[in-house]
């Protein structure tokens, strides 16, 4: 080996030092990946997986950067910004008025120091699982950028009320400032005496406690900019419980200050903000210079962290992904995941913590590969990435890829469209209900998703609303199944007129009410009458998808002739272990021989399960039976989250007994 | 109760217990442990002035030839270089050296004022400072004040240098 010159045997060494550093800096990665998930899995445990705080660190600083800023404003309001009056106003607004003032002054401290708790956590989070890198630079040296603002807010807060620790975090300010050449040694002289502060100057402190929150404000909206549908706001129960927290934590251990400021004076000690002053006691033991070498020097090397070596992963600059159901080819960046491809191309891609921690975004790959960022394994089982499912948060493609999900709020991706359909089947089902079949006129296969429905356009224009029975997979045809009401035009129409061969003029898809897969609870539908057709449908859908949750179908009907699908509905309990079946008849008479449930369908289910908070229930129905059974659901524990119907849904805009509202009737019911 | 309901409410249990382990951390380091300013039995002199020593050359007269060479627009007699000298503080306490500082003049063209701030803890009690200040390129201390002072623990003694009071100034509350 030919004897290189010393000058690049000393660069070989140094590089060999740094790559052994690199290593180290990945071992920590690790650790704090596998520290990270493990602690996310105990928190998923005990708050659920759709309230684990460590899922909305960053959506909880800024929830506690409002109540900041909220308290914040109330106090301005009573303080005074005069050197001489200020300790006296804030003296004044925590015990003067304890019950509004004080709590809120400790409200506004609290909540300033849970954020940078958050803060730090959201920080550490996002470096442990290396999503400081690439396009996500941009968001990562902003951070760095509120690291400084939010530091710099929270310390100029600590000098308003103008009391000893004012005295030591003013002064230890200025000596630091004081180590920067340009300044020398002439801010602390502004300090040095009571004398030496004027109004001004205080005033100055004063106004820069808005300047500061307000720049923090600024850059955090560039900060979550370059964030697909970024969350910037927790969950409500999480908002709430925080914030009561707080709150508690204020009346039972309220802020207050520590004596008046008398620069003459130094007192021994000071009760000490951790959170914000934790340099401090540097600048007083080290120096001011070397407390700036430190934080300057931390600061600079997070800003070039995501440059550090391991660089972009491969050449590729950006991937191709088909995406089903929207039939649309997008681009992915190199490093970003499925999810904020998705989301930054406008497709309604299902997300909740998008950390790996819920499931909520899973989803099938249909072609290609995928490198999966550290999630927890009891939502993403070994079969389930075997049979090709993905969380759309955690992949990211290392090849062209096709993919399908479910979308996040049903048909809002899917083109409305009017169509012309055939008439290719019909055929009765009982005596009251006929089994529509339509086939698309120009051969096109209508996409759309289990549990929607379509508008049937009547010569004169009305529109009579029908749910997909058919399964999205079924493409070939379309089922509808329609109940005759007496005097309905459209329904008599269809019993008596309608023939095969004939066409009918219909738009969709339409409607929200789509069966989600961001759950692993038990599944409750309920159907009444022919609130079976989207049931089917979406059962179908299920048992195609591989969904292995439990379900359980609850129908009820009047008479035993009514259940004119019940052997299907037998026939999957039968094929499928995790599917079962409950007719429920609320009129039966003798000669149906019935010795099944009976009563209200609702009724039966609560009989059931007396606790629903661990269910997810989709009703179908006649908006009465919706009516009837969403408040004793609620009773028995059901979350808003987990009940589903479109009738619900309806139900703040329009009386479920108008018109209008039966417009949109579930299940083919309407006339 | 179903295990259910159990399992629910031992869930709201652990839940309020970590919001509570929350409000601890931030209750607990909202302002502890207190930080230590000094010792309980010091005091503390802070030694702060900011000023303009003498410059270092006089002014003088240009010769018609000096003045020859220049720009017309800069053909001023006087000839004044901005530069100041350095200044030397000497602060004795009880006949020992508390502190020493040479510092230069400020801007670019050090023709600023020289300026010092120091925090120096010092046991309390009864104590004779003297202070010494030399500001001209000769180095001569042309100012010099001493004092005698009891202070208390914690007790703050500002010691300045103001031409206007005609030199040190000691401040003690």
């Amino acid at each position: 080996m030919a004897r290189q010159p010393p000058g690049t045997a000393h660069i070989f060494l140094f590089l060999e030092e740094f790559l052994d550093r690199i290593e180290v800096f990945h071992a920590l990665q690790k650790t704090g990946q596998t520290a990270f998930l493990s602690i996310e899995k105990i928190f998923n445990a005990i708050f659920g997986e759709r309230l684990n705080p460590f899922y909305y660190l960053g959506a909880i600083t800024y929830f506690l950067l409002w109540i900041a800023i909220g308290t914040g404003l109330y106090l301005y309001a009573f303080f005074e910004t005069g050197v001489a009056v200020a300790y006296g106003s804030v003296e004044s607004l925590t015990h003067g008025q304890w019950f509004a003032g004080g709590i809120l002054r400790s409200f506004h401290r609290y909540a300033s120091d849970g954020l940078v708790i958050t803060m730090l956590l959201h920080l550490v989070r996002h470096f442990t699982f290396d999503h400081h890198r690439g396009f996500r630079w941009f968001s990562w040296v902003s951070g760095v950028v509120l690291l400084w603002l939010t530091f710099a807010s929270g310390v100029n807060g600590y000098m308003l009320p103008w009391d000893r620790l004012a005295q030591f975090v003013v002064t230890a300010t200025t000596e630091w400032f004081d180590a920067l050449p340009v300044i020398g040694g002439s801010m602390t002289r502004n300090f040095i005496t009571n004398a030496n502060v004027s109004d001004r100057l205080f005033s100055l402190l004063s106004f820069l406690h808005i300047g500061l929150p307000l720049g923090v404000l600024a850059v955090l909206w560039v900060h979550t900019q370059r964030v697909p549908s970024a969350k910037t706001n927790p969950p409500r129960p999480l908002m709430i419980a925080i914030g009561l927290t707080l709150l508690v934590l204020a009346a039972v251990k309220p802020a207050v200050s520590q004596g008046p400021v008398d620069m003459a004076t130094l007192p021994a000690t000071v009760d000490f903000d951790w959170f914000y002053l934790l340099a401090y006691p540097l600048i007083q033991s080290w120096g001011g210079k070397e407390t700036w070498y430190l934080t300057v020097g931390v600061s600079l090397v997070l800003v070039v962290l995501p440059w550090l070596p391991p660089l972009a992963r491969g050449k590729q600059a950006s991937w191709n992904l088909a995406v089903h159901p929207d039939e649309r080819i997008i681009a992915a960046r190199t490093g970003e995941t499925l999810l904020d491809a998705g989301l930054r191309a406008g497709l309604p891609m299902p997300f909740e913590c998008r950390n790996g921690g819920c499931g909520v975004c899973k989803a099938t790959v249909l072609h290609g590969t995928v490198r999966l960022n550290p999630y927890q394994e009891s939502v993403l089982t070994a079969a389930e990435r075997a049979s090709g499912k993905t969380l759309l948060c955690c992949a990211e493609p290392l090849s062209d890829m096709e993919i399908e999900y479910v979308p996040q709020s049903g048909a809002q991706s899917l083109p409305v469209q009017l169509h012309v359909a055939r008439v290719t089947r019909l055929e009765p089902l009982s005596a009251d209900v006929m089994r529509v079949m339509l086939t698309p006129l120009d051969g096109s296969v209508l996409k759309f998703y289990a549990g929607q429905y379509i508008n049937i356009v009547l010569d004169n224009g009305e529109k009579r609303s029908f749910s997909f029975a058919s399964a999205p997979h079924a493409e070939q045809e379309i089922e509808l199944q329609v109940r005759l009401v007496p005097g309905g035009k459209f329904t008599t129409m269809v019993f008596e007129q309608m023939k095969v061969g004939d066409t009918l003029q219909f738009e969709g898809p339409l409607g929200t009410f789509t069966l989600r897969q961001d759950s692993e609870k038990p599944i409750v539908f309920v159907a009444g009458s022919t609130g079976f057709a989207p049931v089917k449908s979406m059962v179908e859908s299920a048992f195609h998808t591989g969904i292995d949750r439990k379900m359980i179908l609850y129908w009820g009907v009047r008479r035993r002739s009514d259940l004119y699908l019940g052997s299907l509905a037998e026939q999957w309990a039968r094929d499928h272990a995790n599917f079962k079946f409950v007719p429920v008849l609320s009129e039966p008479q003798p000669e149906d021989a019935w010795t099944g449930r009976t009563g209200l369908v609702h009724e039966a289910i609560l009989a059931d399960f007396p606790d629903l908070s661990q269910h997810q229930v989709y009703a179908c129905g006649s908006v009465q039976m919706v009516q009837a059974a969403q408040p004793a659901f609620v009773k028995h524990g059901i979350s808003s989250d987990d009940c589903f119907s479109d009738a619900f849904h309806l139900a703040p805009q329009r009386p479920l007994d108008s018109q209008q509202a039966d417009v949109v009737k579930l299940g083919g019911s309407h006339v | 109760m179903s295990d259910g309901v159990r399992s629910g409410a031992l869930r709201y249990v652990l839940q309020v217990l970590a919001y509570g382990a929350f409000a601890a951390v931030i209750a607990y380091f909202s302002t502890s442990p207190p930080y230590r300013l000094r010792g309980d039995n010091d005091a503390l002199v802070k030694l702060s002035f900011s000023h303009s020593a003498q410059l270092v050359q006089a002014c003088r007269e240009r010769s018609e030839a000096e003045l020859a060479k220049l720009a017309p627009n800069m053909r001023t007699k006087m000839d004044c270089p901005r530069q100041r000298a350095d200044v030397l503080l000497e602060l004795d306490m009880d006949d020992k050296p508390l502190y020493r500082i040479k510092t230069p003049p400020t801007g670019l063209r050090q023709d600023g004022a020289a300026t010092v701030y120091r925090r120096l803890d010092i046991p309390a009690g009864r104590h004779v400072f003297r202070a010494r200040l030399a500001d001209g390129p000769d180095g001569i201390f042309h100012f010099a004040r001493e004092v005698d002072l009891n202070l208390a623990p914690g007790q703050v003694l500002i010691v300045d240098f103001l031409t206007s009071e005609g030199g040190f100034v000691f401040i003690h509350g």
